[in-house]
């Protein structure tokens, strides 16, 4: 039994030692710092809700070197930022793998100074694709059974193998995310190349609400979303939505909950057409809209 | 995340008041001063926070809405209201409904939201709502 946790020990020290050459720090102000992955080439990966909305990043690499990164581009939706180097850096080779419940996972933090900082936990549940508030579509559901520090969010998580399954990111009550390495792989050469992720986008702010008794019959569900408010000029404003309408359905997905439209709004739907059922004062009519993409903010 | 402490126990509150809409800003002061506080600007001893900003701490899934806690596109316009630091009176101007009517929404909303008093109820109208309404 000694030598099965000396074992273990000694395996999660040397895995640490190999795969800190990923970790990098980025200098944040009052001599705080967040995590960093080194990516291909000369990016760097973060989370994105951790980087403040600046331009110019003083970074630490793995070993302790200063270096300078520029801002490439930034994606709330997915929680991904990517800064690009000012000199090229050796690239780590990061092998993907796939996350499944109940195995071990390693999250790598950056210590400020050129090492990393080590976390042990299991993952707590690997799941299905979903969709974040701002609206990006994450591959696969990643929770981890561990705690990280502010400082070490964004840094990379690996399976006991030492296989890369994604970004860690604090997600909502501190529980810790990965954002899965198939996306990191779809969403970074978007942000190099045009430095944001265009997603489809009709210019209303929706709430859900009950379908009137009267309506229910006729609407054929129990709930909508009611529009609160509408981007003037927007796509939805041109197609003759107006506030206090509710969607029943964006296409043929019925608009009960956000969950289920959200996939009406993918990179792919930009230009495309969306077909909007709606109440308005009592009646049922249809309306259609031209789906563009989403202002930068 | 912002909330107003129970006001009916406490003696007079400092009560920080953020938004960044000047004329929603000073709708939620005059909502302190009406409660019995006292409305301050900066949050060096501030005993509570009343801003328009729902900070949602982490990265988030899309909200989902529970079946219990759907109100009905009225109740949602009066909802809003209340969330704006409007009077009764002003939101049965702003849906042209009978401020009796209105009353009767917000009873029956002050109930689902479990808030006792009118301040609480802002407070917690004001999350229900940016808590629950996406942009697509």
């Amino acid at each position: 039994m000694t030598e099965l946790l000396e074992q273990l020990s000694s395996e999660l020290a040397a895995r640490t030692a190999a795969l800190q050459g990923a970790v990098a720090a980025i200098r944040l102000p009052r001599e705080r710092h967040v995590s960093a992955i080194v990516w291909r080439g000369d990016a760097v990966l973060a989370s994105e809700q951790s980087l403040p909305q600046r331009e110019q990043f003083d970074l630490v690499l793995p070993g302790g070197a200063e270096a300078q990164a520029r801002l490439a581009g930034r994606d709330a939706g997915t929680n991904v930022a990517v800064l690009r180097l000012s000199q090229p850096l050796a690239p780590f080779a990061l092998a993907s793998g796939e996350a499944r419940s109940g195995a071990l996972a390693v999250a790598l933090g950056a210590d400020g100074i050129g090492a990393a900082s080590v976390r042990l936990g299991l993952v707590n549940h690997a799941g299905p694709q979903w969709h974040s508030l701002a609206g990006g579509l994450i591959d696969r559901r990643i929770a981890l059974d561990l705690r990280l520090a502010r400082a070490e969010e964004g840094g990379p998580v690996f399976s006991a193998a030492g296989a890369f399954l994604g970004m860690s990111t604090l997600g909502a009550r501190s529980r810790v995310l990965v954002i899965p390495a198939a996306t990191l792989e779809r969403v970074v050469p978007l942000l190099l190349k045009e430095g944001r992720v265009a997603r489809g986008w009709l210019g209303v702010a929706l709430h859900p609400v009950a379908v009137p008794d009267a309506l229910r019959g006729e609407a054929g569900q129990p709930s909508g979303l009611m529009v609160m408010s509408l981007v003037e000029g927007g796509p939805a404003a041109k197609a003759g939505v107006v506030a206090g309408d509710i969607v029943l359905s964006v296409n043929d997905a019925a608009a009960s909950g956000f969950r289920r439209i959200a996939g009406q709004f993918g990179p792919d739907r930009i230009g495309r057409k969306a077909v909007l059922r709606v109440i308005r004062g009592g009646t049922l009519l249809s309306l259609d809209a031209l789906i563009e993409a989403r202002p930068a903010a | 995340m912002s909330a107003l402490p129970q006001v009916a126990l406490a003696a007079a509150l400092r009560v920080l008041v953020r938004a960044t809409d000047p004329a929603r800003r000073e709708a939620l002061r005059q909502l302190v001063i009406d409660a019995g506080h006292l409305p301050v600007d900066s949050p060096s001893g501030a005993d509570a926070v009343l801003s328009d900003q729902l900070q949602v701490e982490g990265f988030a899934p899309m909200p989902e809405p529970s079946p219990r806690t759907l109100f009905t596109p009225r109740e949602v316009e009066v909802l809003a209201g209340i969330g704006d630091g409007l009077t009764n009176k002003m939101i049965a101007r702003r849906l042209a409904i009978s401020p009796h009517t209105v009353k009767f929404h917000v009873e029956s909303m002050l109930k689902k939201l479990g808030a006792r008093t009118r301040a609480e109820a802002v407070a917690k109208a004001r999350e229900h709502t940016l808590g629950n309404t996406v942009e697509f």
